[in-house]
């Protein structure tokens, strides 16, 4: 029973450190190599979930995501489904909380880049989906590893966010920050504990694990 | 930099001087914001003292209380917490302050045609909204209704929970569930006029206890905030929200 948030939780940081990259990539890539006008205001909209009160975004997340939202009403008439109480509405709105933390890394990691190869590259023929398919994505391991190393770690501990957009559902949206939150509240310290003691041996072996697949594609 | 420095520790040393200290504490049921709202402003017009309130579910605030938190009065949304709070020595003895009672709101003018139990198993109801059964007592209500009714595992698919009985009704005001069980007192705010409600009588009625916490500093205060809650002024705002 109190197994599942646990489980829950650890979905949604695989599922976000999964996704994200196809989110963070172009910002990233463009803030590091683009040349117009417009970077630092990019800039700052994407920084912006990184500096706004987790309930302020939440709720305006909550307005974004009902059935009438722009893109509660865009998901409904996909799927079928809502988006608002789901899972992939936490999904939803853990990706753009953590568009920040994908995008600075990488983007830190692009600027690091020997300028000459690039231009070699470009020198050699590739085309520029080339040139980031062989030339920059294996020279930013290190800067795809912490992003997404500090993506997971994020999403674990989630909660102003998910308050606000979740409703609690076990199984579905009630992930262990919630959880343990209504479990001390309702005064039931044993489950807040145990809880707690088992969320972070889980986030550590997560870590190990992630720490040696990206190791051996580095070796 | 040097000035910098300077203007950073003025702003520092005098920041905090700007934010007046209350004269009294409140911790207060999120069910019965509608009526404070009033309340609170008579008080203050009436003694010149300054109140603050926090507005959350009981349970909450309930746990705050125990762990120390600097509140001279607690107007609880049941009677299970103050009395416990007296019987730990914690509380002076607690009394009734309100009843109140749960409906259903919803937006959906159509829903309001049904009773309560087929609105909420309508195809048109997607999610309806509950308020923490275990912290709120007004969400522990409408569990016991469902209960009686044979309805709590049949509508468990349907349910999102909020933390208190406010945040079940900013579900429902935003149009993230459909309908929500909410304290009659929002049906009399403008945003409740908004929507339709149906009554939950199969839910029982919401005794409430308040009372004055011993680790207050300001007996004084909270002794008039409870002879005030007595008064002519009180009774006529408890009745325009519908507590009895």
């Amino acid at each position: 029973m109190t197994l599942e948030p646990l489980l829950l939780s650890a979905k949604l940081a695989f599922c976000t450190m999964v996704l994200i990259p196809l989110l963070a990539f172009p910002p990233a890539y463009f803030l590091a190599f683009g040349k117009c006008r417009g970077k630092s205001i990019l800039d700052a909209l994407i920084t912006l979930p990184m500096v706004i009160p987790p309930t302020v975004l939440g709720f305006g997340l909550l307005i974004l995501m009902t059935p009438t939202g722009a893109v509660g009403s865009t998901w409904k008439s996909l799927t079928g489904d809502r988006l608002i109480f789901s899972f992939a509405g936490i999904l939803f709105a853990s990706l753009v909380f953590n568009l920040p933390f994908a995008v600075q890394p990488l983007r830190a990691s692009f600027e690091k880049l020997d300028k000459r190869l690039l231009e070699s590259a470009a020198v050699l023929g590739l085309s520029p989906f080339q040139t980031f398919y062989r030339v920059v994505l294996p020279n930013c391991v290190s800067g795809i590893v912490a992003s997404s190393i500090l993506v997971f770690a994020h999403s674990l501990g989630e909660f102003g966010v998910i308050l606000m957009v979740g409703g609690s559902i076990p199984g579905r949206t009630q992930v262990a920050s919630i959880a343990i939150f209504e479990a001390v509240e309702a005064l039931r310290y044993d489950d807040a504990i145990y809880m707690s003691a088992a969320l972070v041996p889980v986030c550590f072996v997560f870590l190990i694990v992630i720490n040696a697949v990206n190791g051996r594609q580095q070796s | 930099m040097k000035l910098l420095l300077t203007l950073m520790m003025v702003l520092c040393v005098s920041l905090p001087a700007h934010a007046q200290a209350a004269d009294l504490v409140i911790a207060q049921a999120a069910n019965f914001m509608p009526a404070m709202k009033e309340i609170i402003p008579a008080f203050e017009k009436e003694t010149g003292l300054k109140v603050q309130a926090t507005y959350t579910s009981t349970g909450k605030l309930y746990g705050q209380i125990i762990n120390g938190a600097p509140f001279d009065l607690f107007l609880a949304a049941d009677t299970r917490r103050p009395e416990k709070l007296f019987t730990d020595d914690l509380a002076m003895e607690p009394f009734i302050y309100a009843k109140g009672r749960i409906v259903l709101w919803t937006l959906n003018k159509k829903l309001c045609a049904t009773p309560w139990k087929e609105a909420i198993q309508s195809p048109a109801v997607t999610h309806v909204a509950i308020a923490n059964t275990e912290t709120a007592p007004y969400g522990t209500v409408a569990k016991i209704a469902l209960e009686n009714e044979q309805l709590w595992t049949t509508i468990q698919p349907k349910l999102a929970i909020g933390q208190s009985i406010s945040q079940v009704f900013q579900y429902v005001a935003t149009g993230s569930a459909d309908a929500g069980f909410c304290a009659y007192s929002y049906m009399f705010t403008p945003e409740g006029k908004n929507g339709c409600f149906v009554q939950v009588k199969e839910a029982p009625k919401v005794i409430q206890k308040a009372c004055i916490l011993k680790s207050s500093e300001n007996k004084q205060a909270a002794q008039k905030f409870v002879t005030f809650l007595s008064s002519s002024t009180v009774t006529a705002i408890k009745n325009k929200y519908g507590y009895e």
